[in-house]
């Protein structure tokens, strides 16, 4: 995990198709507040404080593939 | 002379174990035995290849390199026929002995096969490792009939596995519903709909009493206990896992359907430590034995065992599990051992919102939230405090539930 820089916000974007070198997490993998962040963010155009243990770039699976967006 | 560690299995278990035990015990020689033929991958993303929505590169996690990279000594492809605890050494099936000072059994589990006529024939699948998503998604990718046979949270892959590729299906069920011992009627009808939806018809009071295969022997039909025939080239089998314990089972390390080990993931045998799913642990929580083949728990299992292996008693494993379905377009989880309890308490909370929470002596044992999951976080947190909301029990039901919504603790509560 990158060094993380203060007050960024992250934002989750739907994407279907997931390139080989991706890194895809299932919702399973992530820790209780970063499900929170992601059953929050899903398909919602919010931005949340970013979560400890997704990095932007990542691509998560929900209900559906989302990309992390953290800005 | 360094301490040397043996760990029989590379999923999660294991390979959590071997990253924490090369953290904590630099020194250390570590070597990680596995009977498959590839290194650390993502056994809950292997679901999302087969139905063809995921590329084979994202699911691994381990790739060789990284066992050069931490010393660790892997041997793929290795069977361990037999362990001698009078001795410390392990077995391998081409005849090797592996010494130990600490063994982790990181074993998993085997996908029980139907014992009906033509169970084994081409087209009959298990899913379990990286492998059967493989040959699972070559097969169901020609496939245009299905039959999933297992009315569980591992049953459900291949029904959406169906649905994706596809292959109309009807999934068999023996009983009224899916899941039927943690959920109501009510509560499996919001996912039977979302198996509709996506062509897969649930079929109840139903089941297989055996295959009938064509004259190359691949199947072509399932045949339910009342006479009713469902015709498919794709069949999905997901009726439970056989623990591995055959390897234990001539030593004297104790086994109960898995390995016992207590809250420190230590077997009877001092030297001995089991993690993952293949574990009966003493669930500091619940108060007794249990058994959960969820990552996190598993993950979490073999941190803890390596500490323990290190400096036996360092951490308890205390942990509230869940595990969610994600193949539809609305989350679905369970939380802790909702099959368990004397007690449950349900809802409708909002239009496609289910909840069910299960009690056991008035203390939240576990549950299942369909829709909206925020109330995951105050579940768990009422589980690891064993809380006494028995009198409370319907403002659990409550939309948006936290713990705030309760009456405060009493004093006696917060000592429990």
């Amino acid at each position: 995990m990158s060094l993380r820089e203060q007050g960024r916000r992250t934002r989750l974007r739907r994407t279907g198709r997931i390139p080989p070198d991706a890194e895809v997490r299932h919702f399973d993998e992530l820790g209780d507040g970063t499900q929170a962040v992601v059953a929050e963010l899903a398909g919602r155009p919010l931005t949340a404080p970013e979560p400890r243990d997704l990095d932007d770039g990542d691509v998560v699976k929900f209900t559906e593939y989302y990309e992390v967006r953290t800005r | 002379m360094s301490d040397s560690y043996v760990i029989v299995g590379d999923g999660i278990a294991g390979a959590s174990a071997a990253e924490t035990l090369r953290q904590e015990a630099p020194d250390a020689d570590i070597t990680v035995v596995t009977d498959e033929g590839e290194t650390l991958y993502n056994r809950i993303l292997i679901k999302e290849y087969a139905k063809g929505k995921l590329p084979e590169a994202p699911i691994s996690i381990h790739d060789e390199s990284w066992y050069d990279d931490h010393d660790v000594d892997l041997r793929l492809d290795t069977l361990v026929v037999d362990i001698d605890v009078e001795n410390d050494a392990i077995r391998t099936h081409d005849g090797e002995t592996l010494a130990y000072d600490t063994l982790l059994l990181a074993i998993g589990g085997t996908p029980q096969q139907l014992p009906v006529e033509n169970a084994d024939a081409d087209g009959v699948h298990h899913f379990w490792t990286f492998q059967d998503a493989r040959r699972i998604k070559e097969s169901v990718e020609d496939a245009d009939r299905g039959v999933v046979v297992g009315a569980g949270l591992l049953g459900i892959d291949f029904a959406a596995i169906c649905g994706a590729q596809d292959v109309e299906a009807k999934y068999l069920m023996r009983g009224d519903c899916w899941w039927r011992y943690a959920l109501s009627e009510e509560g499996a009808e919001v996912m039977h709909e979302a198996m509709r939806e996506r062509g897969v018809d649930p079929v109840f009071g139903s089941g297989v009493d055996h295959f009938e295969v064509d004259d190359d022997g691949h199947v072509e039909a399932a045949v339910d206990p009342n006479g009713d025939r469902y015709e498919c080239d794709f069949a999905g089998v997901a009726i439970g896992l056989d623990f591995n314990v055959e390897i234990v089972e001539e030593t004297p390390i104790e086994t109960d359907e898995g390995v016992v080990v207590d809250e420190y993931m230590r077997t009877n045998v001092d030297n001995v430590f089991a993690a993952g799913d293949v574990t009966q642990f003493h669930d500091v929580i619940l108060g007794e034995r249990a058994q959960n083949g969820a990552w996190g728990s598993a993950k979490e299992q073999g941190t803890i065992a390596a500490r323990n292996m290190i400096e036996h008693g360092s951490e308890r494993f205390e942990w509230v599990s869940s595990y969610s379905i994600t193949h539809f377009d609305f989350p679905f989880l369970s939380f802790g051992h909702p099959t368990l309890g004397d007690d449950s308490v349900e809802a409708t909370t909002a239009e496609g919102e289910w909840r069910r929470v299960a009690l056991k002596d008035g203390r939240v044992v576990g549950g299942v939230l369909i829709g909206d999951l925020t109330p995951q976080s105050a579940f768990k947190r009422l589980m690891r405090e064993q809380r006494d909301v028995g009198d409370q029990r319907e403002r659990l039901m409550k939309p948006g539930f936290a713990v705030d919504d309760l009456a405060p603790a009493t004093e006696q509560q917060r000592r429990n």
